[in-house]
């Protein structure tokens, strides 16, 4: 229980915050940051726990951003149906894309997953019969759980159900037999076949979970914010911005992604806020900052900021010893 | 249907055109991504961030144009020495620190710089698109039938010029040699009294170099944004893989495949498609030879 402290003050923070504040943007700060979460810890799974590194993950985020988009605006079926094609769709990207890489290591696999990411930017935005092209896709309103047109304070519950399961994955793939061999595969390739792992297979199923669970959070997105538009769903700024979360919070570490994505997030609104005022050109002033922020943990705290609490932790408690 | 694609005459002047444009393109590419490799090849690292630097060249040429009218052919008498200097201090603050790192640590070192670098762009100069047109650009040669611009023709010549240039380093200077002994063994170089640092250092600021010199050739073809790298990038990353990372003949032989891919490509299934192409292509080398075309097998499970 000790080791989930940190989640659960997290969880039921953003639980009991619809219950005090009533502002529409604090709300959406908060629904925003457990998809981000969410969806990074998605990327964790893959990337930190399988060590498969991948800035390719907007691909998965995209199809279930399309798949919402297009079953709901195009079909006028319920978006929940729209989730389960983008899933079933985002594990056979995440099947072929996971087979095809599989050899790949360290920059050569991030390369791939920039490719794979970038061709269906391509097919997205020209393939204007079906998929609206650039223009992108608006996503109806239509009121109700069914067709996933909340409100504000519900959305938190929606987004919160979800970063709740994701970290329940993550915790699994820490503690199960699974978890440990992808530990072994991560760490050292070639000693953990020597023991009789299926490196292959395994790597494999993790960016299919990945994928799918990525997916996911892509379609909640899209019914969200209302918009899909390819060069964003589909952006390397997009499958950069998962894996930064991580990093920043935590890689391999179930609570890291969303610190990530809280502390990004907040940082993100409060920069934008404070200068959208002086400049247009100035939006961008938090981006440059948020580079520089991953350039320096990468350097520095390279364990990321649950890392980070743990190495204090243990400093105490032998200063204390 | 449209004549130039009918049977006759007309086809072989197609051809000779697209064989030019093929040509004049490919040269561009290999100056871009002959400072990728060059940096892969010796320290090991794939540099997320070139294309920014790519970007900052472009914005040399055009501030340069729209400031004082000096022509982008004129800058780059400057842009060598200023973008070896930014490539001297971008080593010293980002890459030092993480030269004997993981590749994780060296991956997003880079994405974070590509990113400050984007959007600093975006700050300071905002984010649109910005053109720089000298008396050049306008200028249409013509030998035969096919046709090009007077900017590309001199582009392609530098490049090729400073790719030449390049490889002459390389192949028979003492630093040339020093790097490429660095590249084939890090600790045998070490042993044998080379200060690696000293040459990662040197590299990171000619790859940095090549690449600003690419920036201001290309400024009078395209348009100059803060995100205008990504797209030749990509394309670089294409090339550098397809002639084995860190080979920089490969490099070469690439760029000259892509640009046929994209010049062949956007003539048969249009522009809008031929990105796809190119990033099919790169997809089906990544699974079948990672290695690259001509590159060892086997180089990508290596130390890389």
């Amino acid at each position: 229980m000790k080791k989930h402290a940190g989640a659960i003050v997290l969880f039921a923070v953003a639980a009991l915050t619809p219950l005090v504040i009533r502002g529409g943007f604090f709300l959406d700060s908060l629904v925003i940051i457990l998809l981000w979460g969410a969806i990074s810890a998605a990327w964790n799974v893959a990337g930190g726990y399988a060590g498969q590194v991948s800035l390719g993950h907007a691909a998965f985020f995209g199809i279930g951003a399309y798949a919402a988009a297009l079953v709901s605006a195009r079909w006028q079926q319920s978006p929940w149906l729209g989730l389960l094609v983008g899933m079933l769709v985002s594990v056979a990207a995440g099947l072929i894309i996971g087979y095809l890489s599989n050899r790949l290591r360290g920059p050569y696999f991030a390369l791939s997953t920039i490719a794979f990411s970038q061709v269906l930017l391509i097919v997205a935005s020209r393939w204007r019969g079906f998929t609206a092209g650039s223009e992108g896709i608006p996503v109806p309103f239509r009121p109700g759980f069914w067709t996933l047109g909340l409100g504000h304070v519900a959305w938190v519950y929606v987004a919160l159900a979800l970063a709740v399961v994701y970290y329940l994955v993550e915790v699994y793939l820490e503690r199960s037999r699974i978890g440990y061999q992808l530990a072994g595969v991560r760490e050292d390739e070639e000693a953990a076949e020597a023991l009789g792992i299926a490196s292959r297979r395994l790597k494999v199923f993790a960016i299919a979970l990945s994928a799918a669970l990525t997916s996911i959070g892509g379609s909640l997105w899209a019914q969200y914010i209302g918009f899909v538009d390819p060069f964003y769903v589909f952006s390397v700024d997009l499958s950069v911005r998962f894996a930064l979360h991580t990093i920043i919070g935590g890689m391999g570490v179930a609570l890291g992604p969303f610190l990530g994505a809280a502390l990004i997030t907040a940082l993100e609104t409060s920069l934008r806020a404070h200068f959208s005022g002086i400049k247009g050109g100035y939006v961008g002033l938090y981006l440059v900052t948020y580079g520089v922020i991953l350039i320096l943990v990468v350097r520095f705290v390279p364990e990321g900021l649950a890392g980070l609490a743990a190495r204090v932790r243990t400093r105490t408690i032998r200063a204390h010893a | 249907m449209d004549p130039a694609r009918t049977l006759g005459p007309a086809q072989i002047d197609v051809l000779a055109q697209l064989f030019v444009s093929t040509i004049l393109l490919g040269g561009i590419y290999a100056l871009i991504a002959v400072g990728l490799t060059l940096i892969f090849g010796i320290m090991r690292v794939v540099n997320f961030a070139h294309g920014e630097f790519l970007m900052l060249g472009m914005y040399l040429a055009f501030w340069s144009f729209a400031l004082y009218g000096l022509d982008p052919y004129l800058v780059l008498v400057a842009a060598i020495p200023l973008f070896f200097l930014t490539g001297l201090v971008t080593y010293a603050l980002v890459m030092k620190g993480v030269i004997r790192a993981s590749h994780n640590v060296q991956i997003f070192t880079t994405v974070g710089l590509s990113i400050a670098l984007q959007n600093l762009a975006l700050v300071l100069w905002t984010g649109d698109f910005r053109f720089v047109r000298p008396w050049h650009a306008s200028v249409i040669l013509r030998v035969g039938a096919s046709a090009f611009n007077l900017s590309q023709v001199v582009a392609f010549a530098v490049a090729v010029a400073f790719t030449i240039g390049l490889f002459a380093f390389m192949k028979w200077t003492h630093a040339g040699r020093v790097m490429r002994a660095t590249a084939q063994d890090r600790d045998a170089a070490t042993l044998m009294g080379i200060d690696t640092d000293r040459v990662y250092r040197l590299t990171f600021a000619i790859g940095i170099a090549c690449v600003g010199v690419a920036g201001v050739l290309v400024s009078p073809l395209y348009s100059v944004y803060p995100t205008a790298g990504l797209q030749f990038v990509l394309l670089a990353y294409v090339v550098v893989v397809l002639g084995g990372l860190g080979d920089m003949v490969g490099a070469l032989l690439g760029s000259v495949i892509v640009a046929s891919v994209e010049v062949v490509g956007s003539y048969v299934v249009g522009s809008a498609w031929k990105e796809v192409l190119y990033f099919l292509l790169f997809i089906a080398v990544l699974v079948f030879r990672p290695a690259g075309l001509f590159g060892q097998r086997g180089a990508e499970n290596l130390g890389v």
